[in-house]
């Protein structure tokens, strides 16, 4: 009775061989999980030394890209209001002259 | 090579003819004034071309009323060039220092609009005024009293009403232009 059960669970439990359809399946599941062979490649290769690497050299440049972009905007600002207050001087001035003259014209008529 | 000649010839026949046909610029050439400069107490020395001009524009802002007026009055202009320069005694600076000043608006184009002397203050004010086609083109004020001397050069086509208008602001007071009385140009005391 025994041995009749262990052989039976053994050509029960017997190694058998996934077929074609299993391996597809199997590909196509890990696919839709998003796992992809070739992004869990790139993934390895990511935090690999030289992913951080080409990681931190494209953030160091878009830090000095920013940085530039915000010094040149802040240089242009200062120009401009430099060339506001010499616009507002330079009216002052003859705003002033042009008084002169009247003040001149009105005392020689009175 | 003798058609060449006569080419050359032509040219140089007409180069003075184009010389005295050009329109006379507006813009004067302002002196190296830094040896007045040197011995000035206060200097104001201001150039600002239409690049310069434009983005004086674009930081005025069109809802303050001194900005607003400001901005109307650079619309057309090209140029605002101004030396001014104060000493802390009488006669620092000789008439010939300006002088060269004077005959740049001597040329054809320029028309004097105002000379007025006060003896009160011993002042003397001179307003020039280029005009192309009934439009004005340039304005050239100089102003010298005992102890300053100013220059102020406005290229383009200057409004005057306008700049008129901005008296009242920066501090000085407001009159009124259009009276009779402040009519007459060319008015020496």
């Amino acid at each position: 009775m025994n041995e009749d059960l262990e052989s039976r669970l053994r050509a029960a439990l017997r190694p058998v061989a996934p077929g074609e359809a299993f391996s597809q399946e199997l590909i196509a599941r890990v696919t839709a999980d998003g796992v992809s062979p070739a992004r869990a490649a790139g993934r390895r290769r990511f935090f690999a030394p030289a992913g951080w690497l080409s990681a931190a050299l494209a953030a160091s440049l878009l830090l000095a890209i920013g940085v530039q972009h915000h010094l040149q905007e802040r240089h242009q600002r200062e120009q401009g209001m430099e060339a506001r207050r010499q616009v507002i001087e330079a009216l002052r001035v003859t705003s002033q002259k042009l008084h002169l003259a009247y003040v001149a014209i009105e005392n020689q008529s009175s | 090579m003798r058609n060449c000649n006569v080419r050359l010839f032509c040219a140089c026949l007409l180069a003075p003819v184009l010389a005295w046909a050009a329109p006379p610029s507006p813009r004067l050439l302002l002196p190296d004034f830094s040896a007045l400069a040197s011995k000035a107490s206060e200097t104001v020395t201001i150039t600002l071309d239409s690049a310069l001009l434009a983005m004086a524009g674009r930081f005025l802002d069109g809802n303050d009323p001194e900005d607003a007026a400001t901005k109307e009055v650079l619309k057309g202009l090209q140029g605002i060039y101004v030396r001014s320069y104060t000493f802390d005694e009488d006669a620092s600076y000789r008439e010939a220092d300006i002088a060269g000043v004077r005959n740049q608006l001597s040329a054809p184009g320029w028309n004097r609009l105002v000379e007025t002397h006060s003896r009160k203050s011993h002042s003397n004010v001179d307003i020039y005024v280029m005009v192309a086609n009934n439009q004005p083109v340039g304005l050239a004020l100089i102003a010298s009293e005992p102890r300053q001397f100013t220059i102020v050069n406005i290229v383009g086509a200057i409004d005057l009403e306008k700049l008129h208008r901005l008296e009242g602001q920066f501090g000085v007071p407001k009159l009124e232009w259009d009276s009779p009385k402040a009519q007459p140009p060319n008015t020496k005391k």
